[in-house]
């Protein structure tokens, strides 16, 4: 192969190892901002079991069925099972994580905006999964 | 020259690419990291950059293919392919 030049091929190695980069960095990035939780937030035990959620607060009150949390405030959820798997999922925050058996998964969000949102099981668990859900009432 | 070339394209993709997210990037609007707005910025980040590599990718093979095809007027045949074209 003489007189052939090969800097394209260089131009498009190059290319693709700072796009490679560039993706993997980009994504690590925001799943560190994401996932890391401010010291402030509240922590709420969350648990899942055919076929409801229940909720614990910090000082002890428990929900079932509901959550109720401050506009604005940042909220820790700590998330567990106990019959089979479930998944925790409150759509309109992205806020989605396995509720798991004998294993506690965390996720945390802070509500921005006041008013009444659906809570849902996205991990099939059984007969009545379609009907797994709650409601998260975000207060002024 | 090729390293050159290498690290140029590198440098390249670096620093521009950051420059238009920058350029693009939601204010920040509350105190706290709005999780949609992440979330939802990395997959069009990544999606821009998916369909533009796929369009390259799938460019430069539809111009190998109609390039180096046996009827077009500058082929070539090579020493393994006889010389009775």
């Amino acid at each position: 192969m003489s007189g052939h030049s090969n800097w394209p091929e260089w131009i498009y190695i190059g290319v693709v190892i700072a796009l490679l980069a560039y993706v993997g960095g980009e994504a690590w990035n925001v799943e560190r901002i994401v996932e890391h939780a401010p010291a402030e937030a509240e922590v709420i035990k969350v648990t899942g079991q055919q076929w409801f959620w229940t909720f614990e607060h910090a000082d002890g009150t428990k929900e079932v069925g509901e959550l109720h949390v401050k506009k604005g405030h940042p909220y820790k959820f700590e998330i567990t099972a106990k019959d089979v798997n479930h998944a925790f999922n409150i759509h309109d925050y992205v806020v989605l994580q396995d509720a798991i058996v004998g294993r506690v998964n965390t996720v945390w969000f802070a509500p921005d905006k006041a008013g009444e949102y659906p809570i849902q099981c996205r991990e099939y668990c059984g007969l009545l999964h379609y009907n797994m859900r709650a409601t998260l009432y975000v207060e002024e | 020259m090729a390293r050159a070339i290498v690290l140029a394209s590198i440098l390249a993709v670096l620093v521009i690419l950051p420059a238009i997210s920058i350029a693009f990037a939601e204010s920040e609007a509350g105190q706290y990291v709005n999780r949609k707005a992440e979330i939802w910025n990395l997959f069009f980040k990544m999606m821009t950059i998916a369909f533009t590599v796929g369009a390259v990718v799938s460019g430069t093979m539809i111009w190998v293919v109609w390039r180096f095809r046996e009827s077009h007027p500058k082929a070539k045949p090579t020493k393994y392919e006889g010389t009775d074209w």
